[in-house]
């Protein structure tokens, strides 16, 4: 079996974010980067079944970025992907989902994968797109936001978490692509071995434009920070005032008291 | 030059950053509460790859560098002192005497199980008459048909309560001094072995420290490690590499307590503004965080020596002077900075503070180092 996961390098959310000159992203100077959360979930599958099925299967991990990203395409092969692809691209956060995904597609298409896995959304950029799209692009059968995964044979039983804690269960085919959300399971830690060995495997470095052929659907207008709002209202007075001002505000402004 | 670390270095150091972060950040307060490093955090680690991060895969390392290594002791003491010296004791004063001067039967013997943290490493020098002064040893040896005889006292054996493999060193004529030493691989497991006590201690409360008593301990000739009358040479090559190692703790505890109080210093309003907004505070962070980049500095160089197999003794010595010097300014500081919540053993603080002395201290005091450092300066 041949199994494909994509990972995304994003910043560490305790970051500090500023639009960057353009003002249609952020600035990525001095941030620290690490794996997107839900790509970590995503590899950590995509290890297990790579362990269960043994010897005669293949995981790849693909990552497109700057050279940066060579740091979590490591950590995927620390974790136990086989090999690796690097699609080096200085401009990919500037890239729209469509783009991203063709990207993927266009290396994917004619390598005979059997299960692709992606995260759910980037933590960044959060569109939820990119997966669905590589499914779409290569007609893989897709089911999105996994909190189970099973794979018998050519059958995967994918367990899926609804609004209201509902869970679903969805039965595919392979070819098909997933789409990994919190809870699938807990990603191990690169263990010291593991990064040493991870060294050795090989990492195909692949320049974007041999792959990318189309043109973005959409364009990012503009990033920033939301508009600052005024300051609180500070009631003062009797408890008796206070909870008629109180009542007052809550009838008046919101939708709690009607 | 580059003073940036590798995308491998970089990788393994957010590993251990995300284990620290899950595993032993939670627990750090109740370690040093309890004087106990819980056995399945020791489980842990091991399985992480911590106690044997850069001897070769062939005896169960995990084949990384010094760099790694010094790396990984950082982390973990950012979080928790007493694990930082668990694992820069056992690796660099057990694992690395061994893997350095044993034979090839000794390393495939020994290494595995310290490698892997089956078994927790000890050295066994310092003495109550011979602490500074190693060539004072007053341990004995004998000579008897395959076996050697050993009787004396130990004290302050970090790592010793585990009861794992011990290097031990040992005099067959105390007049001979320094050059009357030998090092010994010892199980402690084996009669003639017997704990005095495990210290009670003002930081690095979850670390052993055991005093020990050795009555008629016979070790296999099998385990004398490298030549007799040579152990001395042994301990002070251990130790060269075991100052990075507390160097590398020492950062980590500067580094935490720096962390606390920056972010406690933009939290904490006083006179209706945070109190980082005063000049006093700044110039205390400035200073803080110029010593622990120093130190940093330091610390990498000399294991990138001891990497690229130059003579590192006196960038090690200074890398452990600089560093523990600046734990104990920085941890000072940041208590300082936390006012009187500093003092309050809830924050963390207090526990830092308490942890940074030692590392001025063991593995050759500081007045130990600005002698090795002058003496290379003036030879």
């Amino acid at each position: 079996m041949k199994l494909l996961v994509c990972i995304k390098q994003v910043p560490d959310l305790e970051s500090r974010f500023k639009p960057n000159a353009e003002g249609v992203w952020y600035n990525e100077t001095d941030l620290a980067w690490r794996m997107n959360e839900y790509d970590e979930y995503a590899v950590e599958q995509a290890v297990q079944l790579r362990e269960k099925l043994g010897e005669g299967t293949e995981l790849t991990v693909l990552s497109i970025g700057p050279d940066r990203v060579v740091e979590a395409v490591k950590k995927a092969l620390a974790m136990g992907a086989d090999n690796a692809v690097h699609i080096q691209d200085p401009a990919a956060a500037g890239k729209d989902p469509w783009q991203i995904a063709s990207i993927i597609a266009a290396y994917a298409k004619d390598k005979g994968f059997d299960i692709i896995f992606t995260g759910m959304q980037s933590q960044d950029r959060g569109s939820a797109q990119v997966g669905v799209t590589v499914a779409e692009q290569l007609g893989f059968s897709c089911t999105t936001t996994i909190v189970g995964f099973e794979c018998d044979g050519g059958n995967i039983t994918a367990k899926r978490e609804l609004e209201g804690g509902i869970k679903s269960v969805v039965k595919m085919k392979t070819p098909a692509l997933v789409t990994c959300q919190l809870g699938l399971n807990v990603p191990r830690y690169p263990t010291l071995p593991n990064i040493m060995k991870a060294k050795k495997k090989e990492i195909t470095a692949i320049p974007v434009a041999d792959l990318l052929k189309d043109e973005a659907l959409a364009t990012t207008a503009s990033f920033h920070p939301p508009a600052k709002k005024g300051g609180g209202i500070v009631l003062e007075g009797d408890t008796g005032v206070l909870v008629d001002q109180l009542i007052a505000i809550l009838k008046d402004k919101t939708a709690v008291l009607r | 030059m580059n003073f940036e670390l590798s995308q491998d270095h970089k990788v393994l150091q957010s590993a251990v950053r995300d284990f620290v972060e899950k595993e032993i950040k939670p627990i750090a307060m109740k370690i040093d509460e309890e004087h106990m490093i819980p056995d399945e955090l020791v489980a842990k680690m091991s399985e992480m790859g911590l106690m044997g991060s850069y001897f070769p895969q062939e005896y169960e390392g995990a084949g990384l560098d010094m760099l790694s290594y010094s790396i990984v002791v950082e982390e973990v003491s950012k979080a928790c002192a007493s694990s930082g010296v668990l694992i820069s004791a056992h690796t660099s004063l057990a694992n690395n005497p061994i893997y350095a001067f044993g034979t090839e039967e000794q390393k495939k013997k020994w290494l595995p199980d310290l490698n892997t943290g089956r078994k927790i490493g000890c050295f066994l020098l310092t003495e109550p008459g011979a602490g500074s002064d190693a060539g004072g040893t007053a341990t004995m040896y004998r000579r008897e048909g395959d076996e050697f005889v050993i009787n004396g006292s130990k004290i302050f054996i970090t790592n010793g309560g585990y009861l794992g493999t011990g290097v031990l060193f040992a005099s067959f004529d105390r007049s001979l001094k320094h050059k009357g030493i030998s090092a010994f691989i010892v199980d402690l497991k084996s009669p003639g072995v017997t704990i005095v006590k495990n210290e009670n201690k003002m930081g690095i409360r979850g670390s052993y420290t055991t005093a020990f008593a050795f009555d008629d301990l016979r070790v296999p000739a099998e385990n004398l490690l490298g030549k007799e009358g040579k152990g001395f040479n042994i301990a002070m090559d251990t130790l060269n590499g075991g100052r990075i190692g507390i160097a590398s703790q020492a950062l980590g505890i500067a580094e935490g307590a720096f962390e606390r109080a920056l972010a406690y210093s933009k939290e904490r309003k006083q006179f209706d503004q945070a109190i980082s907004e005063f000049q006093a505070i700044q110039f205390k962070l400035a200073d803080m965080y110029a010593r622990i980049e120093t130190s940093k500095l330091m610390i990498h160089k000399a294991a990138w020596m001891k990497d690229n197999k130059m003579n590192y003794a006196m960038e090690s010595a200074m890398c452990k002077m600089l560093a523990s010097e600046a734990a104990t300014y920085v941890t000072k500081e940041a208590m300082q900075i936390f006012g009187g919540y500093g003092f309050i053993c809830d924050y963390e603080i207090e526990r830092m503070y308490r942890d940074a002395k030692i590392t001025e201290i063991y593995e050759g005091t500081n007045e130990v180092q600005r002698v090795v450092i002058s003496k290379m300066l003036l030879a």
